[in-house]
C-alpha cells in the first residue's frame, strides 16, 4: 500500500497554495472560518494517508474534505454528526482509532488485559518470593539513623554503586 | 570498474563474515585460541571491507557517477555537497550499507576493548556480531545492490527526497542507527554468556555499559527525529505515533526497562532470566523495526520505497527469535535467583513495577502498531490506529511511570523503614500537593495535565532533595565548597547522579509533552500584506514574501513580525518558508518560522500564498523548548554515568545496616 | 510479552540437583513450565505467521481482482441503486476515479464520449467514486458533463474487493461476469479503449 501512497503523493496531490485563488469554500459556507473547520478536522484522519490528521494534511482530497466540513457546519451540523458522516462515507479509518465493537474491540481490550495479567503475575510472584524469605539480617532496620552518620554511610552506599 | 570492485568487496565481506561466525562459535565451543583469534581477524577484515565499499559509494555520490542506479535515484548535480554526502543513508541500499558499516564499527570497538579480556565470551560475541553483519551483507549482495549500474551514464540524477534535505535529517539517522545498531552488542554478550555458561555478574557489568552507549544515541536520535518533524513537517507537532517512529521507540522502551532491571541483578542477583529476555526483546525489536520500515509491511509516511527485502528479514527474525528462545530454555536451570524480595516497600519492588510498566507500554505500542495489519487480515476492513488510541492507552501508563520515577529512587534496597519513608517523602509530597492545589485553583481544572505536571514536580523535588542531601553530606565530610561538592558527587558517583540527571531530562520532556498535548492554541488565517492576526496575546503581522533560487530549489519566504503586548512591542520577525525543489516540484517542503520563549514557542507555518496575501497556520506551543533541553540533559546524564570514575576501595557494607537510597 | 516473566525465578526446589526423585509437586511444576513454554512459542509463532500474511498482502499485482468480477452495489448520485448482478448480459466498464485525482481528468472526456457512442450497444459504463467528497465530485461531473451512472464507493468496499491501488483504474467486465482486462492509470487512447470494448461486447 505504500507504493500507492507514494504514487498518490507524486501524481495526485495539489497543495493548497497551488490551488489558492480559487474560492476555498462553496458559497453558502463562506461564513465558516478556517478555525471552525479545523476544530472539526482535528478529530478526523486523512483516509488516504497513514496517521496524518486532517487539519495538518495538504492533499487536495483533504482540502475538499475540509470544504465539505465547512458546508456541513454552515448547514448547522455539529462535530459528532460530521464525524459520523465521514465514517459512513470512508469507514472507521478516518477516526484514528479502532471502533469499539466487534474484532476491533480487541485493540482496546488486549493491552489492558495483558497489563493487568502482567501486574497480577508480578504481584503473585513477588508475594511468593517474599514468603520463602530467609531470616533476613535486618534486625536493625528500624533503628533511626543519626544524621551525622549520613556522610559516612553515603560514601559506603555510593561506593557499592560503583 | 571501481564499482565492480565495490560489489566484489561486499561479496568478500559476506564470505568472511560467514567464516568468522562459524569460527567464532566453533572456537568458543572448543576453547581453541587459534579459532578465537581468527574470529577477531574476521571482525577486523569485515569492517575494513565494508568501510572500503562505503567509501566507494561515497565517491560515486560525491563525483556524480550517475551510471550508478543508487546515485541516480538519490542525488543530482545541483545537490549541495553536504547532502551528497548524507545521501549515503538517504535510500534503501545505501542506508543498509551504512547500517552494516556502523555495525562493523561497533564490532571492532568491542573486539579492541576486549581483545585481552573475557576470553571465554569473546569468540561467541564476535560470532554473534558477525552473523548480524552477515545478514545485512546478504541483503546487500542478493537483494538491494548498492552498486547496480546502468549501461550508460545519465546526465543528471533524480535528486534526493526533499524531506531529507535538512540538516536534522543528516544527523538524526546517524544517531538513530548508532543506537539501533549498538543494541546488537548487549545481545551478543547475552548470547555469549548463555553459550559459554558464564552467567555471573561479569557480563552484567559489561552489558550495562554497552547498553547505555547505544541507549544514549537512540534517545538523542528519537529527540532529533521529533525536532525534525517539528521544524519541517509544519503541523505543529513532533510525534505522530507513526509506525516508523514507533519502530525506534519500541527498543528504547525495552532497553530502558533493561537498564533498570539489570541494576537488581547486579545488586541482588535477581531477575536473571527476565534480563536475558529484555536484551533479546530489544534486539528483536530493532530487527523487527528495520523490517517494518523497509519492507512496507505497515503503512507509514516515512517508509523507504518498497523492495523485496521482506522475506530475508522474516527469515532472520525467525532465526533470532527461536534460536534464542531455545537457548534460553536450555540454560534456565543456570539462571536461578540468588535472593528473594524482602518487602513491597523496597527498591527491588519499585524496579519490578518499573519493568512492568515499561514492558506494558512496549506491548501496547507494539500492539497498536501492528493492529491495523491484524485487523485487515482478519476482518478485511481498514482501520487506523493513530494518536488518539496511543494517547488514551499509553497516557495513563506514562503517568504512573512518572509517579514511580519519583518514588523508586527514594526507597531503600530490601526494605524501607517508616522513619525513612517520612524523611524521604515529606517535602516532595507537600510541595506536590501545594502545586496541585494552586494549579487547580488558578490555572486549569483539567485532570490529566494537572496530575501530569504534579507528577513532574514531584519527581523534580525528589531529585533536588537527593542532590541537596548528597552535596550536604559531602560538604560535611570533606568541607568542599558547594560547586566542588556537586562536581565530586557526580564524578565519583556518576551512575547514580547521572541517572538522576537523565530522570530530570525525562521530566522536562514530560512537561513539554503535557503542554503540547493540552494547551496548544492555534489559528489558521489568510492575511493581506500589512494585515495582522491575534493569538494568545501576540500579534502576527504579514509583511511580504520573497522568492529566491538556491542550489536546487526555490525558497519562498514570508516575513511575519511578532508583537507582544497587543502589538506594542516587536519581539522578532520570523520567516516561515516553503522550498519547491526543481526535481520534485510537487513535493514542496516547509520550514516553519519559530520564536522560542521559555514559556512557549510561537510557531508560524506558511501554507500558501497568492498575489498579495498569504495563508498561515499559527501555533502557540507551550513549554516546547524544554523538550529539547530534556533531550540534552538525557545525553549529559548518560555521559556522566558512563564517565570512568576514579577507582576507590570498596567499603564492604556491614550486614544488617539498612542501605540508604 | 508479560507471559515471559513467568519463566523467571521458578521455585528453587524444581532444579535442586539433590532431589532426583520426581515428587508429584515437581511433576506438576514441570508440566506447568512445559505449558508456559508452549504458550510462549505459540504466541511467537502466531506473530510470525501474521507477518508472513502481511508480507504477502504486499504483492500488489496478486491482490488485484482477476477472473470472475466481484459483485458490488452502489447508489448513484441520482439515487438509483445498481449492482453488478443487475448488469449481467452486458459488457461493463468499471472505472474508479476521484475528483481530487488529476490523472483522472486525462480520461474523463474520453470515457464520457465513448459511453455516449456505446450506450445502446449493450455496454454500460460505471463510475465508482473513490474516497471522494460529494460536492467536489458533482462539480467534477458537471465540468466534464458526465452522464453515465456514477456513485460513491461507500467505505471503499468495491475498491477493496477489486484490489485497486490508486485511481484511476478501469476494469473491463464481459457479459458473463469475467474481468477481461484492466487498465492502471488513465486511458488515453481511443484505439486502446475500443480494442478493450470489443472484448466485452455481448
Amino acid at each position: 500500500m505504500n507504493r500507492v501512497i507514494h504514487l498518490l503523493r507524486l501524481t495526485l496531490l495539489l497543495f493548497v497554495f497551488l490551488a489558492l485563488g480559487q474560492p476555498l469554500y462553496a458559497q453558502d459556507a463562506s461564513t465558516v472560518t478556517a478555525d471552525q473547520v479545523n476544530e472539526v478536522a482535528r478529530e478526523l484522519w486523512c483516509p488516504l494517508c497513514s496517521g496524518v490528521r486532517l487539519d495538518g494534511c495538504e492533499l487536495k482530497a483533504c482540502d475538499q474534505m475540509k470544504d465539505e466540513i465547512a458546508i456541513k457546519l454552515a448547514a448547522g451540523d455539529d462535530t459528532e454528526s460530521i464525524k459520523s458522516y465521514f465514517v459512513t462515507q470512508y469507514g472507521p479509518q478516518v477516526l484514528g482509532e479502532p471502533p469499539r465493537s466487534g474484532f476491533n474491540l480487541l485493540a482496546w481490550i488486549l493491552p489492558v488485559a495483558v497489563l493487568l495479567g502482567g501486574g497480577l503475575f508480578v504481584l503473585t510472584r513477588g508475594r511468593s518470593m517474599m514468603q520463602d524469605i530467609r531470616p533476613a539480617p535486618v534486625a536493625s532496620s528500624e533503628r533511626p539513623v543519626p544524621d551525622d552518620d549520613y556522610a559516612r554511610r553515603l560514601d559506603e552506599e555510593l561506593a557499592r554503586h560503583d | 570498474m571501481i564499482f565492480h570492485i565495490g560489489s566484489l568487496l561486499l561479496v568478500i565481506a559476506l564470505v568472511v563474515s560467514f567464516f568468522g561466525t562459524v569460527v567464532g562459535y566453533w572456537g568458543g565451543r572448543t576453547r581453541s585460541a587459534n579459532l578465537a583469534a581468527s574470529s577477531f581477524h574476521a571482525v577486523y577484515a569485515v569492517a575494513g571491507l565494508v568501510l572500503a565499499a562505503a567509501v566507494i559509494l561515497w565517491y560515486g555520490l560525491l563525483a556524480d557517477q550517475f551510471q550508478l542506479a543508487y546515485v541516480w535515484n538519490h542525488s543530482e548535480r545541483a545537490l549541495p555537497l553536504f547532502y551528497k554526502f548524507s545521501a549515503l543513508w538517504g535510500g534503501q541500499a545505501g542506508s543498509l550499507l551504512f547500517w552494516t558499516l556502523l555495525l562493523s564499527g561497533y564490532s571492532v570497538a568491542v573486539a579492541l576493548t576486549f581483545r585481552t579480556r573475557q576470553a571465554a565470551l569473546m569468540p561467541f560475541v564476535n560470532a554473534t556480531l558477525l552473523i548480524t553483519s552477515f545478514f545485512f551483507l546478504v541483503l546487500l549482495v542478493f537483494s538491494v545492490h548498492p552498486f547496480e549500474q546502468y549501461e550508460f551514464r545519465p546526465a543528471d540524477g533524480q535528486g534526493l527526497n526533499p524531506l531529507l534535505q535538512n540538516y536534522w535529517m543528516v544527523i538524526h539517522p546517524i544517531m538513530l542507527y548508532m543506537g539501533w545498531v549498538g543494541l546488537t552488542v548487549p545481545f551478543a554478550f547475552a548470547v555469549a554468556s548463555l553459550l559459554s555458561k558464564k552467567l555471573g555478574n561479569n557480563w552484567v557489568r559489561i552489558v550495562r555499559r554497552w547498553t547505555l552507549i547505544p541507549w544514549m544515541f537512540l534517545s538523542a536520535g528519537i529527540i532529533m527525529g521529533s525536532q525534525w518533524a517539528y521544524m519541517e513537517l509544519g503541523w505543529g507537532g513532533y510525534w505522530a505515533w507513526d509506525p516508523v517512529e514507533n519502530a525506534s521507540f519500541l527498543p528504547w522502551l525495552t532497553a530502558t526497562a533493561f537498564l533498570h532491571s539489570i541494576i537488581i541483578q547486579e545488586r541482588r542477583g535477581m531477575l536473571k532470566v527476565w534480563n536475558m529476555v529484555l536484551v533479546w526483546l530489544t534486539y528483536v525489536l530493532v530487527i523487527l523495526g528495520t523490517f517494518t520500515t523497509r519492507s512496507g509491511i505497515l503503512e507509514s509516511v516515512h517508509s523507504f520505497a518498497q523492495s523485496d527485502v521482506g522475506p530475508y528479514f522474516l527469515g532472520f527474525l525467525i532465526l533470532i527469535i527461536f534460536s534464542f528462545i531455545w537457548l534460553l530454555f536450555d540454560r534456565m536451570p543456570l539462571l536461578r535467583s540468588e535472593s528473594a524480595m524482602d518487602s513491597v516497600l523496597s527498591r527491588e519492588a519499585a524496579f519490578l513495577a518499573n519493568n512492568w510498566l515499561f514492558t506494558g507500554i512496549a506491548f501496547a505500542v507494539l500492539w497498536g502498531t501492528f493492529f491495523p495489519m491484524f485487523s485487515e487480515i482478519i476482518t478485511g476492513q481498514r482501520i487506523s490506529v493513530a494518536a488518539p488510541w496511543f494517547n488514551k492507552v499509553t497516557g495513563p501508563l506514562f503517568l504512573l511511570l512518572f509517579v514511580m520515577m519519583g518514588i523508586g529512587p527514594l526507597l531503600g534496597w530490601r526494605r524501607t523503614s517508616a522513619n525513612k519513608l517520612r524523611e524521604q517523602f515529606t517535602w516532595p509530597l507537600l510541595l506536590s500537593l501545594l502545586f496541585a492545589l494552586v494549579y487547580w485553583l488558578l490555572v486549569s481544572k483539567q485532570f490529566y495535565p494537572m496530575m501530569g505536571l504534579t507528577a513532574c514536580l514531584f519527581v523534580t523535588a525528589t531529585i533536588v532533595q537527593e542532590f541537596l542531601r548528597g552535596v550536604l553530606a559531602r560538604r560535611a565530610a570533606t568541607g568542599e565548597n558547594p560547586f566542588t561538592a556537586t562536581w565530586q558527587l557526580m564524578r565519583r558517583n556518576g551512575q547514580r547522579y547521572g541517572g538522576y540527571i537523565v530522570h530530570l531530562g525525562i521530566v522536562l520532556i514530560g512537561a513539554a509533552v503535557i503542554g503540547n498535548q493540552f494547551y496548544v492554541q492555534t489559528t489558521n488565517v489568510t492575511l493581506a500584506q500589512g494585515e495582522s492576526a491575534d493569538l494568545a496575546g501576540y500579534r502576527f503581522t504579514y509583511n511580504g514574501l520573497s522568492a529566491e533560487h538556491q542550489d536546487n530549489r526555490v525558497e519562498y519566504r514570508a516575513y511575519v513580525s511578532i508583537f507582544a503586548d497587543d502589538g506594542a512591542r516587536l519581539l522578532r520577525t520570523v520567516s516561515p518558508q516553503r522550498n519547491v525543489y526543481d526535481k520534485n516540484p510537487d513535493m514542496p517542503t516547509s520550514e516553519v518560522g519559530i520564536y522560542v520563549l521559555p514559556s512557549e514557542d510561537l510557531y508560524v507555518v506558511l501554507n500558501g500564498w497568492s498575489e498579495n496575501s498569504a495563508t498561515f497556520s499559527i501555533f502557540v506551543n507551550p513549554l516546547t523548548l524544554w523538550l529539547w533541553v530534556g533531550g540534552v540533559l538525557i545525553v549529559l546524564g548518560t555521559l556522566i554515568a558512563l564517565w570512568p570514575h576514579p577507582r576507590r576501595k570498596t567499603v564492604p557494607a556491614p550486614a544488617g545496616v539498612p542501605v540508604r537510597a | 510479552m508479560t507471559e515471559m516473566t513467568r519463566l523467571d525465578e521458578q521455585p528453587a526446589v524444581s532444579h535442586a540437583p539433590a532431589e532426583d526423585v520426581l515428587t508429584p509437586e515437581k511433576a506438576a511444576h514441570q508440566r506447568r513450565m512445559a505449558m508456559w513454554r508452549l504458550i510462549i512459542v505459540g504466541v511467537l509463532l502466531a506473530f510470525v505467521a501474521f507477518l508472513v500474511l502481511g508480507l504477502q498482502r504486499q504483492n500488489v499485482s496478486q491482490q488485484r481482482a482477476s477472473g470472475m468480477a466481484p459483485d458490488f452495489e452502489f447508489t448513484t448520485f441520482d439515487g438509483e441503486a445498481i449492482s453488478l448482478a443487475d448488469l449481467a448480459g452486458q459488457g461493463v466498464v468499471l472505472n474508479f476515479w476521484a475528483s481530487w485525482c488529476d490523472p483522472c481528468r486525462a480520461e474523463a472526456d474520453l470515457l464520457e464520449q465513448t459511453w455516449r457512442r456505446e450506450q445502446n450497444n449493450g455496454i454500460t459504463f460505471i463510475g465508482l467514486d473513490y474516497l471522494d467528497q460529494e460536492h467536489a465530485a458533482l462539480k467534477y461531473m458537471a465540468e466534464y458533463d458526465i452522464t453515465y451512472p456514477n456513485g460513491a464507493d461507500i467505505q471503499s468496499q468495491a475498491a477493496r474487493s477489486y484490489g485497486i491501488k490508486g485511481v484511476p483504474e478501469t476494469f473491463f467486465i464481459s457479459p458473463d461476469g469475467k474481468i477481461q482486462s484492466q487498465v492502471i492509470g488513465p486511458i488515453v487512447s481511443q484505439a486502446d479503449l475500443d480494442r478493450r470494448l470489443d472484448e466485452i461486447r455481448p
